[in-house]
């Protein structure tokens, strides 16, 4: 019995030893990014630069505040290579300390980057690789949406999903809804009070966005506010839905490519980031309706472009956030819809 | 016995000792101040009371529900008794995330409840059902009564098949029966049962957050938020500590209440 098991424990012992002895000579490099289409990233972007590269590209998928909280945990050790994060988010891990300044003389395809994705929180922290338009989607047949107000119009009344605090989404509404309101403070005061007025008449703060699609099939929501990298699903739905353009105008958020600080692999983080802001793998990506490119290179089939935010007009028209307002505000944020609405 | 110990001890106890200091550490070393913050605050006051409130109903509807089904299961023949114990005990089989979403169909705007309620003419609008209170009571409800039903069944099945008919010709009255002989014999596996089924509800996290969504927060629904939003490990360990708390104190009050019935 013994013999046996120490046969098979040594031959254990050996395949561990070559695999592991392979492994020595392929890098790998750890990309911690949203857990969205995965599948897809890595079709259109790991595989190829996999091929090229030699090496190994491993994915640390989760939410941003999961991910963050990893690589405070693992500060000066750290296990990713490249963030993939938002911009206030990454502007947080930079005064943590826990992210670098990108030598942009390095990757040969950052002039082809709109001028907003060159350098959004400063300092070289981040180079943006994708952004989204954020707005009201709606039941053409049911209503007509013109305006952020419109989001409190009785016809709406328990006809309506808003994205919860715990989403990247909230603060967007909030920022329109106090634009709409003619409101001027950073801490959203206005909104808050105006969707703590609604909020009895709204269907549910959703927290996933999954779940809009479940709402709009069951009749449940007439309206909901959402980010323009949902469209794609809800399109799939053959309802009468349609993307407002209110008068305000529109919201959006940047998401950027950050490289860890202590990262050892970081040649390779750059090529792997002068790939992904290539306009090859842009396009693939964007065909794949993943993300919208940052590149200005890439040029789309008109409904492949009608489903994505894309193109620096649009890219220039959104009204973003300042990242730090974001995170100057967030707690203020969090703390007055738990006593205004979330009670 | 003593390396048993040891493994409990590491294995169980550590963990949770962990767990529950966490609260109290602050940087200023120990203090009570993230528990004072927690319970002065509005939103938790609500979330506590409301998850109070739901753990009690569901427990006291599933005792209610339990005992006419596992007199039933009880008092029917052993091929009867054991189709109906596998029919209870089916649904504890199906993932409750499943069990979940189903009653998302079932509760929605144009879902069968809503139909049959319009169908009848008891409203004109169909009713908002999801994301209520409601809801979630009626998931969890659906969810737990099963674990109340199979301990209160053996507990039944372990009682002396001819006490209800001496009680009757003795002229005792079903109330009477129920709570002088019925409640005192099967005590314990009431204590099992609501004790599971509390701590269950209490502690369920797919039902609220699918059924009541972040309106309807309960101390598990806000436990997940703090985690994985606030990145607030401090507070979320406040918050398990008072779910233990919860289910212990749950389980002795059942003990005591049960206990007191039999004495009187």
């Amino acid at each position: 019995m013994s013999n046996k098991r120490t046969l098979s424990l040594s031959a254990s012992l050996l395949i561990g030893l070559t695999s592991s002895g392979a492994m020595a000579q392929q890098a790998t490099l750890v990309v911690s990014n949203f857990a969205i289409a995965q599948d897809l990233m890595r079709k259109d972007l790991y595989a190829p630069f996999e091929a090229k590269c030699n090496c190994k590209i491993v994915v640390d998928a989760g939410n941003a505040a999961d991910r963050l909280a990893k690589l405070e945990a693992r500060k000066g050790n750290p296990e990713a290579d490249i963030a993939v994060l938002a911009d206030f988010t990454a502007l947080e891990a930079a005064r943590k300390d826990l992210i670098e300044p990108i030598d942009t003389s390095k990757l040969s395809n950052f002039n082809k980057l709109y001028d907003f994705a060159k350098d959004p929180i400063g300092k070289n922290y981040g180079v943006g690789y994708t952004f989204y338009a954020t707005s009201i989607i709606y039941r053409k047949d049911k209503i007509e949406i013109n305006s952020w107000a419109d989001l409190w119009s009785p016809k709406l009344k328990n006809r309506l999903a808003l994205p919860n605090i715990t989403t990247t989404q909230a603060p967007l509404l909030l920022f329109m809804v106090e634009r709409a309101l003619n409101g001027t403070s950073p801490d959203f005061a206005a909104s808050i009070d105006k969707i703590g007025s609604i909020k009895g008449d709204v269907v549910t703060f959703y927290e996933r966005a999954a779940q809009l699609t479940q709402l709009f099939q069951q009749d449940e929501i007439y309206a909901t506010v959402t980010g323009r990298y949902n469209w794609p699903l809800i399109t799939k739905l053959n309802m009468p839905i349609a993307w407002a353009t209110p008068k305000e105008g529109l919201t959006g958020g940047l998401n950027v490519l950050t490289v860890v600080k202590g990262s050892k692999n970081k040649e390779l983080a750059y090529a792997l980031i002068n790939e992904w802001l290539s306009t090859e793998a842009q396009t693939r990506i964007a065909n794949d309706l993943v993300d919208s490119p940052a590149n200005r290179d890439v040029k789309l089939a008109p409904e492949i472009a009608d489903q994505l935010s894309y193109g620096e007009d649009v890219a220039k028209s959104l009204k973003v956030i300042p990242p730090e307002q974001v995170l100057a505000n967030r707690d203020a944020w969090i703390a007055g819809w738990n006593t205004k609405i979330a009670r | 016995m003593m390396p048993a110990m040891v493994f409990v001890g590491i294995a169980f106890l550590l963990p949770v000792v962990i767990l529950l200091t966490e609260g109290l550490r602050t940087a200023d070393g120990w203090s009570l101040a993230r528990y004072l913050t927690f319970f002065s605050d509005g939103l938790s006051q609500e979330v506590m009371l409301r998850t109070l409130r739901l753990g009690f109903g569901v427990t006291l509807a599933s005792a209610i529900i339990g005992y006419g089904i596992a007199l039933t299961i009880a008092n029917a023949s052993a091929l009867t008794r054991s189709r109906m114990t596998a029919l209870f005990i089916l649904p504890l089989m199906i993932s409750p995330v499943a069990r979940t979403y189903a009653w998302i169909v079932l509760l929605g705007r144009t879902g069968l409840i809503n139909k049959a309620l319009i169908g009848i003419g008891l409203t004109e609008e169909p009713l908002r059902l999801l994301f209520s209170e409601t809801a979630v009571f009626i998931g969890l409800l659906q969810l737990f009564l099963p674990l109340m039903v199979l301990s209160l069944t053996s507990a039944l099945e372990n009682m002396p098949s001819d006490i209800i008919p001496a009680a009757r010709i003795l002229g005792a009255n079903w109330i009477t029966i129920f709570f002088k002989l019925i409640l005192p014999l099967t005590r314990e596996g009431l204590i099992i049962g609501g004790t599971l089924v509390f701590t269950g509800a209490v502690t369920a996290y797919i039902t609220p957050a699918v059924l009541g969504g972040s309106k309807v927060l309960m101390l598990e629904t806000l436990l997940y938020q703090r985690i994985s939003i606030a990145n607030d490990v401090a507070t979320a360990s406040v918050i398990a500590a008072i779910l233990i708390a919860m289910s212990i104190v749950t389980h002795s009050l059942i003990r005591r209440l049960t206990s007191g019935k039999r004495s009187s």
